[in-house]
């Protein structure tokens, strides 16, 4: 044997012996709580900014690898308020931002962005995905539900940094709280986002217990990484998880007073609970005072006639405003607990008509145990997974946070935690950041700072020839990211440099712009079956952000599920990041992007200065957030001056362009010049660069 | 000098190609793009075919609210002598029966109102609804005995075209483009046609969840042909971008483009690049494709007269066959309205004149022009239909409720025998006597034609290996050519 072969012979032993390690279950890393590692020694002592620097330069030292520069401060601006609110910079921020010279502009900036209500409505997305949040009650007659409440719940909870043990309480046991206020009722809406059936003929037990099913599975996913959905029919192949563990698990979601029919078909499903909003809240106060104050009135004093009369017409009219306003309340599904406990069965091979041994409420042994205090019921199992001891909860979390902002989990499979999943790319990273979000008092912004304030983050995100031979898919981070942005960002992104993006936050859904008839192919034609065709919103409401679009689940929003938005039918912690042909034909030609580019060009011609060369500058930078190059510039003057020649032969093509979408044009402006610089709007908007972090 | 080629001159993609560039050679970066990243690949998941593959590609003519299978194919003349008689325990054996008839009082069985003859060399039994598809039977596997658990739409329309009841799986339209990838560079693999239905005025809805790619890539999502508006959403330049202009804007991205992924060294951008020039195709593409003006009299009088209207089945099926000559992987059509509770006499009647002769006439083109060799074409719904009657059974009317334990669908062209029965029901087409076939046995003998074993077509998800037929389905050899 020459002594490659014993070479290699060892490596298999190696090899086998990891894999077979690996492969032990209730060893794991996964199963067994983070212990906070101390950031190893590196040799570029200079470039780390604090501990995440330093894990990743040992790693980036060990393959032999360097950090990528800082990337220029345009970039940094445009990467942070991409990854903070989902919107570019205008220019007088980052003009703002270049001229900041202090030592402390990034740190601002970065406060400025978390202060920005933009910043809730932008991290509520991953979550509403996860959360599987929609506006339709899904299945067959996938009927519309108004449940907004629970999603302006969310955005509100990352607006004040709500801290994640108490973010993951509220919405899993908000109603068991001691004195549970209203809005951690609505929070516990999360357990019910998912498809409610109301086709007939079905058969109700089969169906409630599909909904308990999709809270176990939507909880274990999100909230620790765990595939306990494998455990429904059997003991799980390869994760220390059994059957009965599974049947234990699912007690605590099992007791609701639901049916599995919607018998209404249309609205909300009960459980509700009346859900005001702050400001309806404020007026129905307002109300009861006044109706107080008559009152005390007609105590405190004899009235005349004409006084009683006077005082009964008052009362009439508070009456009348306080019927219509509560006629507008909306209601939030909620969850509730049976005063007495419903049997919760080991079902055989998950049979709905199959029920075994009846069970007790548990959480998976692997994970640790309940403590004895914690209450057998949602709120211990909140509980539990917010003990720091949980060895999953924290490391989740940041992982999702992680994702987010550098376009891969540590760990790649941010759905799977287990023996079957990905192998953390920086281990101690990982376990380090979730030991800083549990003693931070579980705060998701501290570490998103953290984060976003590292060198690691603040590289450049060029790839040189290296780099892309020895790490293509950049698992290492010798670069800083880039990836397209998310689906809603691509198109308030649009709305927002042309201006046309409304600010206005939370609410009723919104129907914006969509073709013709895509509903009517596949619902149900009578409206008590399918709530009724779209109905286009028109004014400010089509230009709201794309939260807050009507989601229904058979029929997602076309222009965003082509970027790769989930249906929301059920949890997804990970979208797919593709580049399709469909993707260039809604950039191209979405009367969306197209009215964004038209008005884009309006404030092309009236800011960006009058000759070409400076429109063609302004609105590229306006876009991209970068100056144009020399070449660049070019590229886009000399089309300008094409297009206008084109359109100023064909002046009514000119006009019919400028019809797109229902903001009227600026009749001051030459619709020749304005057609021509549209075409070119719609060229910036749609370049890889427009649409990608890097 | 026209628009275009001042561009050129000006800027071209090619200029940037040769230039080689500031960061890095563009070509070699072309060469980096991932396989992922780029949606038209030529080549799917699988390498090589695993099995000889018979047939190229599928035309999958879902009847969507489940077709009767008494009132088509499944003939059962000792019915006739026991109409209105009650169904015997023997045979329902207390199966559960859906919550629209489980509380009625009495099952009255009733027999097809439409009578039944012999067709073909294989002499099979159609009914007098199906006269077009009587002429082909010889082409035909006609399966009498598939069998599936659901027992409503929703779940039952999600397992035939996903194997899952539950939301969240690939459909098989997906698992195709995944697994064999394109071949087309104009269209896409994966293609969807939705007619709508006159022959019931609320026929059950559809969920975008039948053609959606599940946890794949979301690339291989069915893209919609749709007769309403744009055949394929946003198609259409907006109005006052002519050809010429929308040709010179995607030249100027492109070069805008190549530029900054030199400099970035990142391939996404040109595989969007390549994505635009795809997209431009297809606007010339499409348009070609649903452009009916080139048929000969004789082709469309073949589809009959709903051809001409946009979104029929007819029109759907003449489509489908135009996407097969384009080598598209998966064209799925959906004719709804089959869900005949009440009113099942004259409800069938109508939508089996609106299917039957399209549906027969694809399988005579594609024949007359070589191409059913290497097609394969089925025609099934999501279960069949209860021998009882749902509501009140009268002298010329009744309704059928919902019945998963045998239907009747149909395969013809690549890889399938024709003029074959598979599969016998009793006495009341209730349960089967022999050769059940189950759902997923279906999809593996579709996947089979295309030469993929149905078990080793798998994407890893959530901690498993999934697969489009889960954890069952075999093979039905006995249908195979």
């Amino acid at each position: 044997m020459g002594p490659r072969r014993v070479v290699s012979l060892v490596l298999v032993v190696g090899i086998t012996l990891l894999t077979s390690s690996a492969a032990l279950p209730d060893t794991h890393w996964a199963w067994i709580a983070p212990k906070r590692p101390s950031p190893p020694e590196v040799r570029g002592s200079a470039w780390p900014r604090g501990a995440i620097d330093r894990f990743v330069l040992a790693r980036l030292e060990h393959e032999g690898l360097s950090p990528s520069p800082e990337a220029d401060r345009e970039t940094l601006i445009r990467r942070l308020s991409l990854d903070l609110t989902g919107l570019p910079p205008t220019i007088e921020e980052i003009d703002g931002f270049l001229a900041d010279r202090s030592s402390d502009a990034y740190r601002s900036l970065l406060h400025r962005l978390f202060a920005s209500p933009r910043h809730g409505e932008h991290m509520a997305v991953t979550w509403l995905d996860a959360a599987r949040y929609a506006d339709t009650n899904g299945y067959n007659n996938d009927t519309p539900r108004y449940n907004w409440r629970y999603r302006d719940w969310v955005i509100g909870a990352f607006q004040r940094n709500l801290s994640y043990d108490r973010f993951v309480t509220e919405q899993l046991a908000g109603d068991l709280l001691a004195d549970a206020t209203l809005d951690q009722k609505i929070a516990t809406g999360f357990n019910r986002n998912h498809n409610v059936t109301s086709e007939g003929g079905i058969i109700d037990e089969e169906y409630r217990l599909e909904y308990v099913a999709d809270r176990v599975h939507t909880a274990s996913t999100v909230f620790m990484g765990l595939t306990l959905r494998c455990a429904r029919c059997h003991d799980h192949k390869f994760d220390p998880l059994s059957q009965r563990e599974y049947y234990e698990f699912f007690a605590f979601f099992d007791q609701i007073p639901e049916k599995g029919y919607h018998k209404e078909h249309v609205g909300n499903v009960n459980p509700v609970v009346q859900a005001p909003t702050p400001e309806q809240q404020a007026e129905l106060a307002r109300l009861d005072e006044e109706e107080k104050r008559l009152a005390a009135t007609a105590e405190a004093s004899r009235e005349s006639e004409e006084e009683l009369r006077e005082r009964g017409k008052a009362q009439r009219k508070l009456a009348r405003r306080r019927e219509e306003l509560v006629k507008k309340v909306p209601t939030a599904m909620v969850m509730q607990d049976l005063a007495d406990r419903r049997d919760t069965f080991f079902l055989e091979r998950g049979a709905y008509d199959r029920p075994g041994a009846k069970v007790a409420p548990g959480v998976p042994k692997v994970l640790s145990s309940l403590q004895e205090g914690d209450p057998r019921n949602r709120l211990g199992v909140a509980r539990w997974l917010t003990r720091p001891s949980h060895p999953l909860t924290a490391r989740v979390c940041v992982n999702r946070l992680w994702y987010r902002v550098m376009g891969n989990g540590i760990v790649a499979t941010l759905e799977d935690f287990g023996t079957q999943g990905a192998r953390p790319s920086h281990p101690e990273l990982l376990d380090w950041l979730a030991v800083e979000l549990v003693e931070s008092g579980w705060s998701l912004r501290h570490v998103l700072e953290l984060i976003v304030s590292s060198a690691t983050y603040r590289q450049s995100s060029y790839a040189t020839p290296e780099l892309l031979r020895v790490d293509p898919s950049n698992r290492l981070l010798a670069r800083a990211p880039r990836f397209r942005l998310a689906a809603e960002t691509v198109r308030d992104s649009a709305l927002s440099v042309s201006g046309l993006l409304v600010h206005r936050l939370g609410g009723p859904s919104v129907r914006p712009y969509q073709p013709r008839g895509l509903w009517v192919e596949v619902a149900v034609r009578d409206d008590s079956y399918s709530g009724g065709p779209y109905v286009q919103d028109h004014g400010p409401d089509l230009y709201r952000r794309s939260v807050y679009t009507w989601w229904k689940r058979t029929c997602p929003p076309p222009n965003l599920s082509v970027f790769d938005a989930p249906d929301r039918e059920f949890c997804r912690v990970r979208r797919s990041r593709t580049v399709t042909p469909l993707q260039a034909l809604v950039l191209l030609n979405d009367p969306t992007f197209v009215e964004a580019a038209r008005i884009l060009a309006e404030r092309t011609m009236r800011e960006g200065g009058v000759d070409v060369e400076s429109r063609a500058a302004w609105v590229f930078r306006r876009v991209t957030s970068r100056r144009a190059q020399g070449v660049e510039t070019r590229v886009l003057v000399a089309a300008f001056r094409r297009y206008r020649e084109a359109f100023s032969r064909d002046v009514t093509g000119a006009k019919r362009l400028l019809r797109v979408g229902e903001t009227k044009r600026d009749p001051k402006l030459e619709a020749t010049d304005l057609a021509a610089w549209t075409a070119v709007a719609s060229m910036v908007l749609n370049l890889d660069e427009s649409i990608t972090k890097g | 000098m026209d628009i275009l080629e001042r561009t050129r001159i000006e800027l071209t993609r090619r200029h940037f190609f040769s230039r080689g560039a500031t960061g890095l050679g563009v070509a070699a970066l072309g060469s980096l793009l991932d396989r992922e990243a780029r949606a038209s690949t030529p080549a799917g998941a699988l390498e090589a075919p695993q099995l000889t593959p018979r047939a190229k590609r599928v035309i999958f003519l879902f009847q969507s609210g489940a077709p009767s299978q008494i009132e088509t194919f499944d003939h059962k003349p000792a019915l006739i002598g026991r109409r209105g008689t009650e169904l015997p325990d023997s045979i329902r054996r207390g199966q559960r029966v859906t919550g629209m008839t489980a509380g009625q009082k009495s099952f009255p069985v009733v027999p097809s109102i439409f009578p039944f003859a012999r067709h073909g060399k294989s002499g099979a039994w159609v009914s007098s609804l199906l006269p077009h598809t009587a002429g082909i039977v010889d082409d035909l596997a006609i399966v009498k005995s598939l069998h599936t658990e659901a027992i409503n739409h929703d779940p039952a329309i999600s397992l035939m075209q996903t194997g899952s009841q539950q939301p969240g799986r690939p459909s098989m339209g997906a698992w195709l483009s995944y697994g064999l990838g394109s071949q087309n560079d104009d269209l896409p693999a994966f293609v969807v046609l939705i007619s709508l239905t006159r022959g019931k005025p609320n026929p059950q809805g559809l969920l975008s969840r039948l053609w959606t790619n599940g946890f794949l890539p979301s690339h291989h999502q069915g893209v919609k042909l749709r007769s309403i508006g744009d055949p394929v959403l946003y198609l259409s330049d907006p109005p006052g971008i002519d050809r010429a202009l929308r040709r010179d804007m995607l030249d100027g991205i492109a070069a805008l483009n190549t530029l900054r992924a030199s400099e970035t060294g990142d391939a996404t951008a040109l595989a969007r690049l390549e994505q635009y020039e795809m997209a431009f195709r297809m606007q010339a593409s499409v348009p070609e494709l649903t452009d009916l003006s080139g048929e000969s009299q004789g082709t469309l009088d073949m589809y009959g007269p709903d051809v001409r209207e946009p979104g029929t089945f007819a029109a759907n099926c003449l489509l489908a066959r135009r996407l097969a000559e384009r080598d598209v992987r998966f064209i799925q059509l959906y004719h709804r309205g089959w869900d005949a509770h009440g009113n099942l006499p004259k409800e069938m009647a109508a939508l089996c004149r609106e299917t039957d002769q399209p549906a027969a006439a694809l399988i005579r083109d594609l024949e007359r022009r070589g191409l059913l060799d290497d097609t394969l074409v089925v025609w099934a719904g999501e279960f069949g239909r209860s021998v009882y009657s749902q509501g009140k059974l009268t002298k010329d009317n009744y309704g059928r409720d919902h019945h998963g334990r045998c239907f009747s669908v149909w395969l013809a062209g690549g890889g399938v025998r024709g003029g074959v029965s598979l599969g016998e029901t009793d006495d009341y087409s209730y349960n089967i006597v022999r050769d059940p076939v189950h759902v997923h046995d279906l999809q593996a003998t579709i996947l089979h034609c295309l030469g993929i074993d149905h078990e080793r077509l798998t994407f890893g998800y959530q901690g498993r290996r999934h697969r489009l037929t889960d954890v069952r389905g075999e093979v039905v050899e006995r249908i195979l050519a």
